[in-house]
């Protein structure tokens, strides 16, 4: 008899495909993640939400007490009725109704609390997680795949949600329940107690015996929805290419196949399940008519009464339910403990180096000097001794082919990455000790990788300044002929520029990363290779009004095109991390060396 | 009033009739599930009525009794658990029978979709269709055949099974059922739009995380650290208030169906108890009462979540129906019957996107085995121009004809089969760059791969790669740059030997001097294919027959091999002075 409510079965809505596939060489990355240690951690940092958790704790208490006791005063209302006991009948009658009552409050309280807790937790490990990546060195990013931080930050977080919102405190209060029960019932009867807990083993060895062939199945259910998954956004990318080439039935039948084996995978689990499901039912079955004949015949030797037994019938029930719970949770359990752990490793990766953050604020007054500079990413220097000097209000380019160090020079000057020999000074202080956001807040750089953010062209110049003025924006956008570039956007600057900027092209994003840099007035300007996507009547336009917007300001120019050279005064000529000549345009132009060279070959047509 | 509410009750099924079409064949397991969910029902509210024997049995000390009926619970429970199987796996295999089915047709239209249509939908939106809406009509068909239907025979035998106790009990049954199921459906209503706004909060957060990293040099270079988590954790915390109002819902709702179950049976325990009190009858039926209330109780507030699912199901077929529809399907039309020559040519050809108009009237002619260069500035409808000779659109005046033959008039693989591409945005499918290369030709042999490679420059390359041709490329694949996955893309549109390649601004990563190298190598290995090289630089153009640019819509020739202008006064090729490789 079964008075234990099970309430809604919880069924989330988001169906999250979980891809446990290619994270092994970010997770070697890593390290080996340590579960247990996570765990304490996980339960340190759910505690330090200290009011929502002592509520969580007496709740939970409150409600198992209460739980426990119904059984027994339906058993009592029993036996006052059998031995006709009007006042003891109404007595554990209103008992038993103001025990739910107790638990309707109780419950409400410790559903409220708990989900408190462990959302605030989630809260909290993301944000974590992500101002810490705001942290590190950049050469992590190339290490680490960014599906790979995105999975961890928001699925692995949801797996971890999902656990702890909704099955842990589901178990907790099960096992509570179960502790609180098995006292009662060993300090009422402790034989008939025995006899009520025989089905329980075969009912955990049961479970535990079909755990891994569950946990296998589940396993490939997932692994097959997600090739499914895999494939579809693969093919929807490549759509294009499918027409091109006419692979349309190819492609479905590729599907078919994927769709049959996740078919498959999901009609095995499904049996398992099933089967499962039925046996657990009679094992119950077998359970309470152990404890109705052996309560009978102790009750026929006067040694239980009625009421008793029917209480142990329910207790009996109570049981399975955690027990099953149980097994199952232990799945998820381990999956939201390894994405804990995955988490805390992105927290826990150590940040830019103090020395490197550096602690004296910025400021350009004289120049910005190179001096004997090396980088090497690994065996080779990308960046071989180089020496140059910046002053202020000069334009310096800097050529040379594919590979030859340029943006390693312009990831240097932005102070993305530090030297591994020699110095960069900024009048005179080393550029380590310079605190490096009042650095950058002297530059604005015009980026080879133009990263455009969703929202409007608007929104994507103006990025993390709305102290700009709409009026600043458009004043620039004409002057710079921008506006013409943008002339058949449906709403202007307004437009809604698409994920990543897919409704633009590329010319237009090299134009908005450009606006982007100088709407900001910075004192120095870095673009690295800023038009090469502009067409050539725009980027003339763009030359005319730029050369304007230079005076007084300092240009770093990045290229290995030649259409912008006119804007500089001081052309650095690199080659393979080398300098390997430095002067102004007609000089290099007649000494007929690389720069010559280099020009020479793309003006052959 | 009622003809609407039966009306209602209808629609909740409506998922079902959709699913009929991918059932069909299996509809004796529909029918043997039905069976077997009546008689395992029947069964499993057989067992509280036993228990309550039981009782009446201990009662009268009636041992034999006891025993007889303690066997007869576990018969009849095995008997319940054997047909509970049949429901249970049953409605999983049409679930899953209706979900496979499905989503064939699903992916069958949708790679036969036209181009326009991709245009106005994101990939998450078009993946969602296919896994998350076939999941929640697929949840619905299998919660409907192994939760409601029982769960109507449950109510159904219930109620039978307590007026064959006391009618009293049967009474308190039918006022708390309709009350349990009701706030089951208020509960299910209220948290629904709850779910939808963590959902689009849980979106937003995957959209800033993967911007904020794949953004992260822009941040850094512009000090947005802090405007960038401050954004992020705005985020978080909206995402944080809905599951706190959930939570509250849950709380209150959750905990409301026990109450409800709770008074129902301190009612049947206060007023059957008095009554066999003072009748001295035996608790036995009041016991079994109790349990068929406690047993039947769950399974009615679930149908408030199924009223939901029919809903979140409906809705998922409706999007579902936007893609198996007829509409925006490309006719393939597979079969031979080319046209022997490879002459394009366009007449007063004219597009437009909404009020746009980006071609106007365009005409002109490319004779076979020309190499040809378009050029024009950013945005000025270059792109537009090839998809119409692929048919990826359709004009809307004009016409345009290869070898004479309008190509509309032309089977769409035929066509495509003629005309190969190398697209501004090249995709590698995940596999080998051998698959890559072959993937328009798969029984292509070894060495046409290899001899396609070299013309576009790229088997130098692939040969320096430890597996070579084997070497896996994509997301578990190695790192290819831009450059060198257009030159893979380039042996691939050549392998099939198309008579018209078309290369839409496919070289832009690709070194001026191995770009020469490739064209160089393009038209002394390719005799006879027409080239058309879209680009805004000028240094493409050097192997170019004739140039033509784009501008404003309509077309004008730049100049040809004899080096003259034509006279519509544009006498400067574009980026000349001072930009030698614009």
């Amino acid at each position: 008899m079964r008075l234990e409510y099970h309430g809604f079965q919880e069924r989330r809505e988001i169906h999250l495909p979980k891809l446990q596939t290619y994270d092994e060489t970010e997770d070697q990355y890593f390290g080996k993640i340590d579960t247990r240690g996570s765990l304490e951690r996980l339960i340190r940092d759910m505690f330090s939400f200290r009011n929502d958790s002592r509520q969580v704790i007496i709740t939970v208490f409150v409600t198992a007490v209460a739980g426990t006791l119904y059984p027994l005063s339906l058993g009592l209302a029993i036996n006052s009725i059998l031995s006709r006991n009007s006042a003891g009948l109404v007595f554990y009658g209103i008992l038993f109704l103001l025990l739910y009552i107790v638990q309707f409050f109780s419950n409400r309280i410790r559903t409220i609390s708990s989900t408190r807790v462990a959302q605030s937790t989630i809260k909290s490990l993301r944000d974590r997680a992500l101002g810490n990546l705001q942290r590190v060195p950049l050469k992590f990013f190339g290490n680490v795949k960014t599906g790979y931080l995105i999975s961890r930050i928001t699925n692995d977080g949801e797996a971890l949600s999902e656990f702890l919102t909704f099955q842990l405190p589901q178990v907790i209060s099960g096992i509570s329940t179960v502790v609180i029960s098995i006292s009662i019932m060993f300090y009422l009867d402790w034989r008939l107690t025995l006899y009520a807990l025989i089905a329980i083993p075969a009912l955990i060895g049961f479970t535990f015996a079909i755990q891994p062939r569950v946990r296998r199945n589940y396993l490939g259910t997932r692994r097959t929805i997600a090739a499914i998954t895999g494939n579809l956004s693969e093919n929807i990318n490549a759509i294009r290419l499918i027409k091109s080439f006419g692979a349309e039935d190819r492609t479905a039948e590729q599907f078919s196949k994927l769709n049959g084996n996740n078919y498959r995978s999901n009609m095995k689990a499904q049996r398992l399940s099933s089967i499962y499901g039925s046996i657990i039912r009679v094992i119950e079955a077998a359970g309470i008519t152990t404890v109705i004949i052996a309560g009978g015949v102790q009750l026929v030797s006067g040694l239980v009464t009625i009421g008793i037994m029917v209480a142990f019938v329910v207790y009996l029930q109570e049981f399975f339910d955690p027990v099953v719970q149980l097994s199952q949770t232990y799945t998820s359990y381990q999956s939201a403990m390894v994405g804990v752990g995955r988490i805390y490793a992105i927290i826990d990766t150590e940040g830019e180096k103090a020395e490197f953050r550096g602690s004296i604020s910025a400021g350009f007054g004289k120049s910005i000097d190179i001096k004997d500079m090396s980088f090497s990413y690994g065996d080779e220097n990308a960046i071989d001794s180089i020496s140059m000097s910046i002053p202020k209000g000069s334009k310096i380019g800097v050529v040379g082919h594919t590979g030859a160090g340029k943006t390693t020079l312009s990831n240097i000057i932005m102070k993305f990455i530090d030297t591994t020999g020699g110095s960069v000074t900024i009048d005179g202080l080393d550029l380590r000790s310079i605190e490096t956001s009042s650095y950058r807040k002297l530059i604005a750089p015009v980026l080879q990788e133009q990263f455009l953010f969703r929202g409007s062209i608007y929104d994507n110049v103006i990025f993390n300044r709305p102290d700009i003025s709409r009026e600043t924006v458009d004043r620039l956008s004409v002057s710079f002929g921008f506006d013409a570039i943008f002339a058949g956007m449906d709403h202007g600057l307004d437009t809604s520029i698409g994920e990543m900027g897919r409704n633009l092209s590329e010319g237009q994003r090299q134009a908005i990363s450009i606006m982007r840099a100088l709407v900001r007035e910075p004192e120095i300007l870095v673009m690295d290779e800023p038009t090469s996507q502009i067409d050539p009547e725009s980027e003339r336009v763009i030359m005319a009004a730029l050369s304007k917007y230079l005076a007084g300001r300092t240009l770093i120019l990045i290229t290995h095109r030649f259409s912008m050279i006119s804007l500089v005064d001081n052309i650095i000529v690199l080659d393979h991390g080398r300098k390997v000549e430095e002067g102004k345009f007609e000089e290099l132009l007649k000494s007929g060396g690389t720069f010559a060279k280099l020009y020479g070959i793309q003006t052959e047509v | 009033m009622s003809s609407n509410l039966f009306k209602k009750i209808l629609w909740v099924f409506d998922p079902l009739l959709f699913s009929f079409k991918y059932i069909s064949r299996k509809k004796w397991a529909l029918y043997a599930v039905i069976i077997a969910a009546i008689i395992s029902t029947i069964a499993r509210l057989y067992v509280p009525l036993l228990i309550g024997d039981s009782v009446s049995s201990i009662e009268n000390l009636d041992l034999r009794g006891l025993e007889y009926f303690a066997i007869l619970i576990i018969v009849v429970t095995a008997i319940s658990a054997a047909f509970q199987f049949i429901v249970n796996y049953g409605s999983q295999f049409i679930g899953q029978t209706y979900s496979f089915n499905l989503r064939n047709n699903v992916f069958n239209h949708l790679v036969r979709k036209s181009f326009s249509f991709f245009e106005g939908q994101t990939t998450g939106d078009l993946l969602s269709r296919t896994t998350m809406d076939i999941e929640a009509s697929r949840n619905f068909i299998t919660s409907t055949l192994s939760q409601l239907i029982p769960t109507i025979f449950m109510i159904v035998f219930g109620l039978y099974f307590l007026l064959t106790i006391n009618w009293v009990y049967a009474a308190v049954f039918i006022l708390s059922v309709p009350l349990m199921v009701y706030i089951g459906m208020v509960f299910q209503r209220k948290q629904r739009l709850h779910w939808r706004s963590i959902r689009g909060y849980y979106g937003r957060m995957n959209e800033e995380l993967q911007e904020n990293i794949i953004g992260q040099r822009t941040i850094r270079g512009f000090s947005a650290e802090e405007w960038e988590i401050s954004k992020f954790m705005s985020t978080t915390d909206s995402y944080y208030q809905e599951y706190v109002q959930v939570a509250k819902l849950r709380g209150l709702y959750n905990n409301l169906l026990p109450l409800v179950l709770g008074g129902a049976a301190t009612v049947i325990l206060i007023y059957g108890g008095y009554s066999s009190l003072i009748s001295s009858a035996s608790v036995g039926p009041l016991v079994a009462a109790i349990n068929i209330f406690t047993l039947v109780s769950p399974s009615v507030s679930s149908i408030g979540r199924l009223i939901v699912f029919s809903e979140n199901a409906r809705a998922g077929i409706q999007r579902i129906n936007d893609v198996i529809s007829e509409e925006y399907v490309e006719k393939l039309d597979r079969g031979a019957g080319a046209p022997l020559s490879s002459d394009l040519e366009f007449e007063n050809v004219s597009f437009s996107r909404g009020n746009r108009k980006i071609l106007d009237s365009l005409s002109f002619s490319i004779s076979g085995g020309e190499f040809v260069g378009i050029t024009g500035k950013t945005a000025t409808g270059k792109s537009t121009l090839v998809n119409l000779m692929l048919r990826f659109y359709d004009p809307d005046f004009g016409s345009i004809r290869i070898g004479g033959v309008d190509i509309r008039s032309l089977p769409l693989t035929v066509l495509r089969r003629m005309i190969s591409i190398v697209p501004q945005e090249i995709t590698l499918l995940s596999g080998t760059i051998r698959e890559n290369i072959a993937y328009g030709s798969p029984g292509a042999s070894m060495d046409e791969i290899r001899s396609a490679a070299d013309i576009a420059n790229i088997s130098a390359f692939i040969e320096t790669l430890h597996e070579g041709y084997d070497t896996l490329v994509g997301e578990r694949g190695i790192t290819l740059s831009g450059g060198q996955k257009q030159r893979i893309a380039v042996a691939r549109a050549i392998l099939g030997k198309p008579q018209v390649l078309i290369l839409d601004d496919s070289t832009s990563s690709v070194d001026p001097e191995t770009e020469l190298e490739m064209f160089r190598m393009i038209k002394s290995s390719l005799r006879g294919m027409t080239v058309i090289n879209v680009t805004h630089r000028h240094s493409a153009m050097k192997y170019a027959d004739r140039v033509f640019k784009l501008d404003h819509g309509s077309i004008t020739l730049l100049h040809d091999e004899s080096g003259m202008q034509d006279a519509s006064g544009v006498s400067r090729i574009p980026g000349e002075e001072g930009d030698p490789s614009a």
